[in-house]
């Protein structure tokens, strides 16, 4: 695997508070990395500084193996889209568009277009007259007509509505398949992100606290569905981060490994595996990160009898 | 440095010279901004100067008649800077542009829009010089002192100053966003403040025939070269003020 970006012991302090803390990590080609954390935990400071148009108060970074301020190479090679992307006075969607073909090397019009029926942008409203959602489109037909070899998405879909989020991600996905690049996607909404990411980085008040894959993120942790007996019996003495009851049923998640014993019980007892949710394996990390307390790796304990 | 990405792929199709001259076209996007409002305001105050002198000679009055209408769209420029700056930074950005191909390519943009805008400024010059004032002796743009060294000399200070408007206008604006209102004001009323002291010292040694003579003995063309040195040293400034602004 390429690195295309990498970054080392990156600080960025604004007055008193500190938006990023020793960030440092790396980003390999071709792979779609989901930048999770709470809001003002510096997603955003991270990808600005990326994209220079912000400036680090220490630490470096590399971007092609270069450094990205005033280096139209390697800029060029990059597309960053905001949450709340600011548009000239009185410019139409057709008029960001028409500037977004000119400027990125890889713009792909018919794409683009069909974007824009998926997304029904009205193309001649003065972009301040149109929608939250709508102007959130514009963004996200740039990030991805644009193919750009390393593409940030900042909470792309404000004001979205659950139909126009799916269909992101549908098409996200889709193009990901057809033409891969690097896309680092900024959000709060884990778990509608959770099967498009194939890494986590989770940021906690400016501090790396998880950067790995998705799969190895997952198999920190199993979710046992069944009767709540045999689920109490099997969790004793483990670290539960979710519980859910029903009537007899539970659903428990719990972090740590499943030894042979333990699939044995859950094989006799008629308990269910499902898959774990990334949202509350995020939640905890973020909460425990919180308390100062460290992580604790998996656990390998068998059950107890 | 550990492994890079190759970029074997295709090679960006877009030089920075392309990309400067897209950030013209970018500028461009807003005719309205550069184009159609310089040409409503100078055309709109020169149907307003030309009733006027109208209404003037038709009662009678026979000499020369001049005005400052022309410089209107002039001062216009000041706010075609600051909105040049303003929205269409962040934009560029988002464009993945440098800061300085923005810059370029907007001092561009405002330079071709400062060129159209003192051709017409000649053209009516011209015109009124074949037609005595358009047969009633009333001046426009025809200024004499500006006329001095021909109407290419004049189209020069026209579009100097035009610039040095702009120009003024995009760093006030920089300033403004990079250092917020509250300092923008302040170093307003630091500039005021500055060319009233000036102007104190000049009175206190009882100057000011030697500073009036010396306006006087300039041509128009000479203020002019000290006209483009400001727009230089403010162009500068302005560079020097962007490159370290954030989104």
């Amino acid at each position: 695997m390429n690195a295309v970006i990498e970054v080392r012991h990156l600080t960025k302090t604004y007055k008193k508070t500190k938006a990023l803390d020793d960030v440092s990590l790396t980003i390999e080609q071709d792979a779609i990395y989901g930048l999770l954390g709470r809001n003002g935990a510096g997603k955003t400071t991270l990808m600005s500084i990326l994209t220079a148009q912000d400036f680090a108060t220490s630490g470096d970074i590399d971007v092609f193996g270069e450094h990205p301020y005033e280096n139209a190479r390697v800029l060029n090679r990059m597309c960053f889209v905001r949450e709340s992307q600011k548009y000239p006075e009185d410019a139409t969607a057709k008029h960001a568009l028409a500037n977004a073909r000119r400027f990125f090397p890889h713009w792909d019009r018919s794409f683009a277009e069909e974007l824009v029926d998926d997304f029904r942008l009205p193309l001649k409203t003065p972009i301040k007259k149109l929608s939250r959602g709508q102007q959130s489109a514009i963004g996200v037909i740039i990030g991805l007509a644009s193919r750009a070899e390393v593409t940030f998405f900042d909470e792309p879909y404000l004001g979205f509505d659950a139909v126009a989020r799916q269909l992101f991600y549908d098409r996200l996905i889709a193009d990901y398949a057809e033409c891969p690049r690097t896309i680092v996607l900024s959000s709060h909404l884990i778990d509608e992100v959770a099967n498009l990411i194939e890494n986590v980085i989770v940021i906690d008040r400016g501090r790396i606290i998880m950067d790995e894959s998705a799969e190895a993120v997952r198999g920190r942790a199993v979710n046992i569905v069944g009767d709540d007996d045999a689920i109490r019996r099997l969790v004793a003495g483990r670290e539960v981060i979710h519980s859910e009851t029903l009537g007899r049923v539970s659903s428990v998640t719990m972090l740590g490994h499943l030894s042979t014993l333990d699939r044995e019980f859950i094989a006799e007892a008629n308990l269910d595996l499902t898959p774990v949710s990334l949202q509350q394996l995020v939640v905890r990390t973020t909460q425990s990160g919180a308390d100062g307390r460290s992580v604790p790796d998996t656990e390998h304990r068998s059950l107890q009898p | 440095m550990t492994a890079t990405a190759s970029a074997a792929s295709i090679r960006p199709a877009a030089g920075p010279k392309n990309r400067t001259w897209g950030v013209v076209r970018l500028q461009f996007t807003n005719t309205q901004t550069f184009v159609w409002v310089p040409v409503l305001v100078l055309g709109g105050i020169w149907l307003i100067t030309l009733s006027v002198y109208w209404i003037i000679s038709s009662s009678g009055v026979e000499g020369p008649m001049y005005s400052g209408g022309s410089q209107a769209p002039l001062w216009y420029f000041a706010v075609v800077g600051a909105q040049a700056m303003n929205l269409t930074f962040y934009f560029s950005q988002a464009m993945s542009l440098t800061r300085r191909e923005f810059y370029l390519g907007s001092l561009l943009a405002a330079a071709l829009s400062a060129f159209g805008i003192s051709l017409v400024f000649v053209l009516l010059g011209l015109i009124e010089q074949a037609t005595n004032g358009y047969g009633i002796n009333g001046y426009f743009a025809y200024l004499p002192w500006v006329w001095e060294g021909g109407p290419l000399a004049a189209g020069l200070t026209y579009f100097v100053l035009t610039m040095l408007t702009f120009i003024l206008g995009f760093w006030f604006a920089i300033v403004n966003k990079r250092f917020g209102f509250l300092v923008l004001t302040i170093s307003l009323l630091a500039i005021a403040l500055l060319l009233m002291g000036a102007a104190a010292i000049v009175s206190v040694n009882r100057a000011w025939a030697e500073v009036w003579m010396w306006f006087a003995q300039s041509s128009a063309l000479g203020l002019t070269f000290w006209a483009l040195g400001l727009c230089a040293v403010f162009a500068l400034g302005s560079y020097l003020t962007l490159r370290r602004l954030t989104t």
